[in-house]
């Protein structure tokens, strides 16, 4: 990932901007929301292997930071949802394209049916994921 | 399956509020089926998107608006190397990339 920053550095013009847009892992909070109201019901479980995807991340934009290749100017994090009609829905995304780096335990799962099958009719499942933005400037 | 992404437009929000793409030279890096690229690249001079997987590029090449046939590009490739003369790019965007 070093390599690909360098690169990156390469065909910005000077003073060029770089934005880093991604996901953290944060043990993300399963909601059941409706118009009347968001009811937490447990939180999802991070893989060693996902963390140490988003500690790689992390060290190699540091690296960059300190070799001087870019100079941070703003960062923020930020909620970014994941919704589905039903938790059945919830749980086979996550079976398919979540596997890797997160799990959900048995007692979440049935916490959030529950509050599904007691909510109101527009009740959706989400997981609220914690984004990270940061705008880097080329030096 | 019903899944919605970011239906309050945080993601668009804060993109916009760390960056203005008017009139600039954008590279994308891991644009997958284009999905952020449709939030800024019609106000770009130029948005060229890149990604190893060839299935989602044809998506997003399917998926682009007419009217940005001539402003956004796709291309296979690897953000080790980049297939791009120096100082080619006002801007980057890692986009879910890492």
């Amino acid at each position: 990932m070093v390599h690909a920053l360098r690169e990156i550095r390469r065909v910005l013009v000077p003073d060029g901007i770089l934005i880093d847009l991604r996901p953290i892992l944060d043990q993300w909070p399963i909601e059941v929301a409706s118009a009347r109201g968001i009811q937490e019901t447990g939180r999802v479980q991070d893989f060693p292997i996902g963390v140490v995807d988003d500690e790689a991340a992390n060290h190699s934009i540091a690296l960059a930071a300190e070799n001087g290749w870019f100079v941070r100017e703003q960062e923020e994090f930020f909620p970014f949802y994941y919704s589905w009609d039903a938790p059945s829905e919830m749980e086979e995304w996550k079976e398919t394209e979540w596997h890797d780096f997160i799990g959900l335990n048995e007692e979440t799962k049935r916490a959030t049916r529950s509050a599904w099958a007691l909510g109101d009719a527009d009740a959706q499942v989400r997981v609220r994921l914690k984004m990270l933005i940061t705008r880097w400037r080329k030096v | 399956m019903s899944l919605q992404t970011d239906p309050e437009g945080s993601e668009r929000k804060y993109l916009h509020k760390f960056a203005d793409f008017a009139g600039r030279r954008v590279l994308e890096i891991g644009c997958g089926e284009g999905r952020l690229t449709w939030q800024y690249a019609k106000v770009t001079d130029l948005t060229i998107a890149i990604d190893l997987d060839a299935n989602a590029l044809r998506v997003a090449s399917i998926d682009r608006p007419s009217d940005l046939n001539n402003k956004v590009l796709f291309s296979q490739a690897e953000s080790e190397y980049l297939p791009f003369r120096k100082e080619t790019f006002d801007m980057a965007v890692m986009a879910w990339s890492f």
